[in-house]
């Protein structure tokens, strides 16, 4: 049985809007790393909160292990692109912040037993710092000390720290420098092999989709008052050869409903399998 | 003039800026000297602008010398922080600073109220016409009610500030949780948060430096409300004093009374902001 299933999921704002999404059947099994592709405004993001449960669907189901999924919960992991750490908190009071809550009310925060776990969830999330390639040192720092590509590893620490059991980044990438997003891009996979959690990432870029994802579904929609639907589902080959990826780059444009330059990203890394990625980051290709 | 001084980025040196931030307070004090000295030669006797030392002299009586009831009990060789706490001018200040507290104290349910209407859309939904409609009532208006309802004692006076301040304190927390973004909630409730999680440890904490901020600015709201009171039904009070002494025209103890409310809440302000930025040393102010 499929992890995620969207049974002819319709979504539309209002009685008399255009839809956002119309009659999306689709099914995502355990362990797939899914990127969802298409141009702004497809709904893309729309697909990703109906997972989440914050967003509910105006006809069809959209159903986790077979259950309607209809708030958000712990399921789910969430990295959105901006607001994803609370500012209020340090990096490890963002960190220990899932576990905190979850074990511990309002009332069992008082007893002896809270401060002994808390050491524990301490050390849990001073493993994930270091794992994220932060320093120690950077725990006691607040959100807007760090740079956003820290702030985006904290936020990706946060939601593993629980373990979901699917992780969803909404262009969680999409405002960091192109430096930075490749590392965060070597991070990600790294963390997706070691977790085997089931992944869904939002993002513009076709080469980035190709080169995370063992998955790149795109939306796009007819015309303006149709709600986007599945253009293409494609399964990417785990290596191809670049003029292979050129011709899925083509594709996937293609079926996004744009035929684009390659952006800064693109044109620094070039057409990459995850290999290659491996080669340009120095890290052995089990590692991405 | 294209490639003219752009007076918008002229700043002024350390030296200039003290000498600009200081330069109307000299200036009105100035004025008031001079002002001071004509009526005098005019009318050596004149009340309504008293000179400096004749305000220093009222003032010490006020500060230092007991008021009516006291003058007994205080003996001829108190000291001077006795003969202060057996003054005129601190009974006044204990008496409006309490009033003034419990005032305060009363606006934390109002801030809970507020986290709760922006929060659950069911409260929202059941509080914010009402609170909206009686935001708009002057609460000064309310007074005779007031008096009626809680006779003349500390409870009508409360009442009016609450009444007066309350429902922009809920509103101002109303906009400040819905303001904050819903990923923010979204991600606790993924991280296993429940609704009161997200409600005290998540949103509240997050507004609670922007809420300071709000009481803060509110503090002069609060003292007017709280003068009006005192000065039509009290015994007591900085603004019972004035009120009594505008009767005989003693402007020398006016004005001194006036600086100090001034000082009082200066310093409750800058207390406010250092407490503020104390607990919460991430907030960054817009």
């Amino acid at each position: 049985m499929a992890l995620i299933q969207f049974e002819n999921v319709s979504v539309a704002y209002g009685a008399t809007s255009h839809p956002v999404l119309s009659n999306i059947d689709l099914s995502i099994d355990e362990g797939e790393f899914v990127c969802l592709l298409g141009q702004t405004g497809c709904g893309k993001s729309t697909l990703l909160r109906l997972v989440l449960g914050s967003e509910q669907p105006s006809a069809g189901r959209v159903l986790i292990d077979g259950v309607p999924h209809n708030q958000p919960d712990p399921t789910c992991g969430y990295v959105p692109q901006k607001y994803s750490l609370f500012p209020d908190k340090t990096v490890m009071g963002n960190i220990t912040f899932g576990p905190e809550v979850s074990e511990f009310n309002m009332l069992t925060r008082l007893t002896p037993r809270y401060f002994r776990q808390r050491r524990e969830f301490r050390q849990t999330a001073m493993q994930y710092i270091r794992r994220i390639g932060l320093q120690d040192a950077d725990a006691h720092k607040y959100p807007d000390q760090l740079s956003g590509g820290m702030q985006q590893r904290v936020a990706i620490a946060q939601a593993l720290v629980n373990h979901p059991r699917i992780l969803l980044l909404d262009e969680a990438f999409s405002a960091l420098d192109p430096g930075t997003r490749r590392d965060m891009q070597v991070l990600i996979r790294q963390l997706w092999r070691g977790t085997g959690i089931t992944l869904v990432f939002v993002t513009h870029n076709t080469h980035e989709a190709l080169q995370l994802g063992t998955r790149v579904i795109v939306l796009a929609r007819e015309t303006p008052n149709h709600g986007s639907h599945v253009a293409l589902d494609l399964t990417v080959p785990s290596s191809c050869p670049t003029d292979e990826v050129s011709r899925l780059v083509a594709r996937l444009d293609s079926a996004a409903g744009s035929a684009r330059e390659p952006d800064e990203f693109t044109s620094a890394i070039g057409d990459s399998t995850p290999r290659d990625l491996a080669a340009a980051t120095n890290l052995l290709p089990n590692e991405i | 003039m294209p490639g003219g001084f752009q007076l918008v980025h002229a700043k002024p040196n350390r030296t200039a800026a003290i000498l600009l931030s200081w330069f109307l307070f000299v200036l009105g004090i100035g004025l008031y000297v001079h002002a001071a000295q004509k009526r005098h030669q005019g009318n050596a006797e004149d009340r309504v602008v008293p000179t400096i030392p004749h305000m220093l002299h009222s003032t010490y009586d006020a500060a230092f010398k007991p008021g009516e009831d006291d003058e007994q009990t205080l003996g001829e060789n108190a000291n001077m922080p006795q003969r202060f706490l057996a003054s005129m001018l601190w009974k006044d200040t204990k008496a409006s600073a309490r009033r003034f507290f419990y005032s305060l104290l009363l606006l934390i349910p109002a801030v809970f109220l507020g986290l709760h209407m922006g929060l659950f859309p069911y409260v929202g939904v059941f509080f914010c016409r009402f609170v909206l409609f009686f935001d708009k009532i002057i609460a000064l208006s309310l007074l005779p009610i007031l008096f009626i309802a809680f006779g003349i004692d500390e409870l009508s006076k409360i009442m009016l500030i609450v009444i007066g301040v309350t429902p922009t304190i809920i509103l101002d927390t109303f906009n400040l949780t819905r303001s904050v973004p819903q990923e923010q909630v979204v991600k606790a409730f993924t991280l296993g948060a429940g609704d009161f999680d997200v409600a005290y440890r998540v949103i509240l904490r997050q507004i609670a430096p922007r809420v300071l901020n709000s009481i803060r600015l509110n503090l002069k709201a609060v003292m007017l409300f709280l003068f009006a009171g005192e000065m039509i039904a009290s015994t007591d009070g900085l603004a019972y004093r004035i009120a009594l002494l505008r009767r005989h025209m003693g402007m020398d103890v006016i004005i001194p009374y006036v600086l100090w409310v001034a000082l009082l809440l200066f310093l409750v302000d800058v207390m406010m902001r250092l407490i503020n930025r104390k607990l919460h040393p991430w907030f960054r102010e817009a």
